[in-house]
């Protein structure tokens, strides 16, 4: 998980999806993911999946790098395909599919949307506990992963972690653990109270939580929409997952047109 | 490293609500529990751990996704109650980047909610048998139980869900020539996820993480124990 680097993306973004509401984004997400859930259908999913690299695409960041990161839990759904492994391919392919396009639509969400204005969108329905304990988390993430990088290279330069020296390199790097809990507290601590003498009352500052739609908005909704039609009219009328493979084919040749065009657009 | 890594929409749907339901109330208990303490100081160090949790999971210690989860050291840190919070909203934060599925955040963070719940209770139990200067062993082992128990759920988890491909995914109906194939394997098979398989596999994988985590535990529980004693008391419970 590079947070870091996802941070960046969701900030520094310039695409449609960049610019559309975070409100309106979490629909477009949930619709999505719903249509993976109903989905069962094997070239269906993949359908999805490409529609989703499309996507990808469309929103002009590295694309391989989205992938790599989205591709985080096909280890484990390997170890779930094989366990219920019966000699059918295709029912292995579900699971990893129904694993990647999820991850993979979790990860087009905050790669194009910073996480403030997605945890301002869930903070109504979330106990103030909960809302203010994930902004500081997603804040000290980021003192953690600067500590860290000098804990590393500190351990590193100092012998810290040597070749072979398996006990002592888990010792200092448990040790470095516990100085970094107790460095990122004081921080945090800091951080929380200065937060508190400068007025925060549980609400954080975005300009991009209103729910008014724009044409952005509505492009994702679009899709969203579209997705989760084609995924319920399959389930609902059987017959009509002969034209999967349609489907399968068009998205295809929407992901090389999209690439295309991506391409020589930027 | 006990983490429900199943795919959002192959565990029925009752299972996933179930597990919701029950992070709800354990969530709005613990909640209750703690609305006498002042949320200057809580905030912080759910925010720390939280954190601490997310970057240790994002150091990969053998590449095949390989992590350490901090639970245990979560749990003794802040108390049960407050660690449930802390290890839900990590586990929400985590499934954003699609580590674990969205829609079992509530079933993952059981699992792993009760891996800083038993710990930190085992912890306080060693630590009273033992004696205060074990609290490496105290720590260490409190972790290894405490991982075991959790992995215990999390297959309890998998064979109560009785997860049965052909009905959840329904490839007999939709793709009649790949179904006749499952006719050709063990009848067990054809029932749906095999348990004793499922079992072994996860077994195998995190019974070295168990130990590994252990010590990991046990020393960031010694180094905070040396710098920062009043972070590791009984009264946080």
């Amino acid at each position: 998980m590079d947070v870091a680097i996802i941070d960046y993306y969701a900030n520094h973004g310039k695409s449609f999806l960049h610019k559309a509401k975070a409100f309106w984004k979490i629909i477009f997400t949930a619709m999505i993911i719903a249509s993976i859930i109903i989905t069962n259908d094997f070239y269906l999913l993949l359908g999805i999946y490409i529609a989703l690299v499309t996507i990808a695409v469309w929103t002009k960041l590295p694309v391989t790098k989205i992938l790599t990161i989205a591709a985080y839990p096909a280890i484990f759904a390997l170890i779930f395909a094989l366990a219920s492994w019966n000699g059918s391919w295709l029912r292995a392919g579900v699971i990893m599919l129904k694993a990647l396009s999820a991850a993979l639509t979790m990860v087009i969400l905050i790669v194009t949307t910073p996480y403030p204005d997605i945890f301002n969108v869930i903070r109504p329905i979330v106990p103030k506990i909960i809302s203010e304990g994930l902004f500081v988390t997603y804040r000290s993430v980021f003192i953690l992963l600067e500590l860290t990088d000098d804990l590393i290279k500190g351990l590193k330069v100092r012998g810290g972690i040597t070749r072979r020296k398996y006990i002592n390199n888990v010792k200092n790097f448990s040790s470095g653990i516990g100085l970094l809990l107790v460095r990122g507290f004081d921080f945090s601590e800091k951080f929380y109270g200065v937060m508190n003498v400068r007025g925060y009352g549980g609400k954080i500052s975005s300009d991009n939580t209103k729910t008014s739609i724009s044409r952005n908005d509505v492009i994702a909704l679009i899709i969203g929409i579209l997705i989760f039609a084609v995924s319920l009219g399959a389930v609902i009328e059987k017959s009509l997952l002969e034209f999967s493979v349609y489907i399968l084919v068009f998205s295809a040749v929407a992901l090389v047109i999209s690439s295309i065009y991506v391409l020589f657009d930027t | 490293m006990s983490h429900l890594h199943i795919p959002d929409g192959v565990l029925p749907g009752w299972l996933v609500m179930a597990g919701w339901i029950v992070i709800a109330l354990i969530l709005a208990f613990s909640i209750y529990r703690i609305k006498n303490t002042k949320l200057n100081r809580k905030i912080p160090l759910i925010g720390i751990i939280s954190a601490l949790m997310i970057v240790c999971m994002t150091i990969p210690i053998i590449p095949i996704a390989y992590h350490i989860n901090l639970s245990v050291v979560a749990g003794i840190i802040l108390g049960p109650a407050v660690a449930f919070i802390s290890i839900f909203i990590v586990d929400l934060i985590i499934a954003m980047f699609g580590h674990g599925g969205i829609t079992v955040v509530g079933l993952n963070t059981v699992v792993i909610g009760t891996e800083a719940f038993i710990g930190f209770y085992l912890f306080q139990l060693f630590m009273a048998l033992i004696g205060r200067d074990s609290i490496m062993w105290s720590s260490g082992l409190a972790a290894v139980i405490s991982l075991i128990l959790s992995t215990s759920i999390l297959i309890g988890v998998v064979y109560v869900s009785q997860i049965n491909p052909e009905i959840v995914i329904g490839i007999e109906e939709e793709h009649p020539t790949e179904a006749a194939n499952v006719g050709n394997v063990p009848n067990e098979l054809v029932k749906g996820i095999n348990i004793k398989s499922f079992a072994k596999t996860i077994l195998i994988l995190l019974g070295i993480g168990w130990i590994l985590e252990g010590i990991i535990t046990a020393f960031v529980i010694k180094y905070v124990s040396r710098v920062r004693p009043d972070l590791i008391l009984p009264e946080r419970a």
